[in-house]
């Protein structure tokens, strides 16, 4: 399996310092991810962060095991220390994943007070779970 | 019989059971839902809220990464905001995307200065302060002090159209910049591009 990797640097990459780096097979990035329903082809490959300038800027990969194209929706939800969100409710946005391509999404925080984050993905081509029945999506965020 | 002494109790009973059951919403009127104003709206190849939203929020995003930006707010500097340009061939209010630009940005500390429409009110206001005869002197605010800006944000709408058989496909680019009014030097600029696909 490919080694999942979410790196957080929060207020020391300006500074020059040395930077906490945590990575292991999927757990860290699992905490950081709600998936609406199990996404069967599409999955967060690579999920990164750093404060840089004071503000919050996350990188994640999203990699397309299907060699169809996948539609993607995702946000982030921007959070204090205390789990707290800093922001409004993003809009969903759209994203169009071709077959078997690796997608990088690049986000900056919108405001200074965030520290952490949860980025939520949605595809129509979801399959709900047993497992997991509190957090299925049966429909996609189409208006 | 046992309820002969009091008649209404079964009907009162039935009533409240069959009341039981359902559950009236706090609603009034039908034919008509509240939807999710962040959901993704593909309604059709017109600019609609979803690419105003992650445009607005595309732009405030870039805004504050620039140290230019940091440096306004830090130095409590003023901006103001020239409506952004439509030059598509559609109708839509491109004032939406320099509203919801300024509302984010002030969240984070960027002080504005109002212009364009808003400035009429403005001036309406002040002179009813200081000229109707209706005020105290020592409340109304004063003439002439106005603050004047040293940003000037302002931005431009394009779209390039294409029809083939059973496509339509619309090209959208956002531009947005901000310039030092004294100098007109554009300090910084982006861009957002939008591709929407109606296949009939």
């Amino acid at each position: 399996m490919k080694q999942m990797i979410l790196t957080f640097s929060l207020g020391l990459a300006c500074l020059g310092a040395a930077l906490p780096v945590y990575s292991d097979d999927g757990g860290s990035i699992a905490s950081k991810v709600e998936e609406l329903g199990r996404m069967d082809y599409l999955k967060v490959a690579d999920l990164r962060a750093v404060r840089r300038d004071g503000l919050l800027r996350v990188q994640a990969t999203i990699s397309n095991s299907s060699p169809a194209n996948q539609q993607l929706h995702y946000r982030f939800r921007w959070l204090d220390n205390d789990g707290f969100t800093v922001w409004e409710e993003e809009p969903w946005k759209p994203e169009l994943v071709y077959g078997k391509q690796d997608k990088v999404l690049n986000v900056t925080a919108p405001t200074f007070k965030a520290t952490d984050f949860k980025l939520e993905l949605q595809s129509p081509n979801n399959s709900t779970s047993a497992e997991n029945p509190g957090n299925v999506a049966d429909k996609p965020p189409y208006r | 019989m046992k309820f002969s002494r009091f008649p209404l109790l079964p009907a009162l009973l039935a009533l409240s059971l069959s009341a039981c059951q359902t559950l009236n919403s706090p609603t009034v009127g039908k034919g008509i839902s509240y939807g999710d104003s962040k959901a993704v709206e593909t309604v059709s190849t017109d600019l609609g809220s979803t690419d105003i939203q992650t445009t607005s929020e595309k732009m405030t995003q870039s805004l504050l990464q620039t140290p230019l930006l940091q440096d306004i707010i830090r130095k409590r500097g003023l901006l103001m905001a020239s409506p952004v340009e439509n030059k598509t061939s559609e109708y839509f209010d491109t004032k939406l995307i320099t509203d919801t630009v300024l509302s984010h940005l002030q969240k984070n500390g960027v002080r504005y200065v109002i212009a364009g429409d808003e400035m009429q009110n403005q001036v309406d206001e002040l002179r009813r302060q200081n000229q109707s005869g209706l005020y105290k002197k020592s409340s109304a605010a004063k003439v002439g002090n106005m603050q004047g800006a040293q940003y000037r944000l302002d931005g431009s709408v394009s779209s390039i159209t294409k029809r083939g058989s059973g496509v339509k496909d619309v090209y959208y680019k956002i531009n947005m910049r901000l310039i030092e009014i004294e100098s007109g030097i554009v300090e910084w600029s982006d861009e957002k591009e939008i591709r929407k696909v109606l296949n009939y």
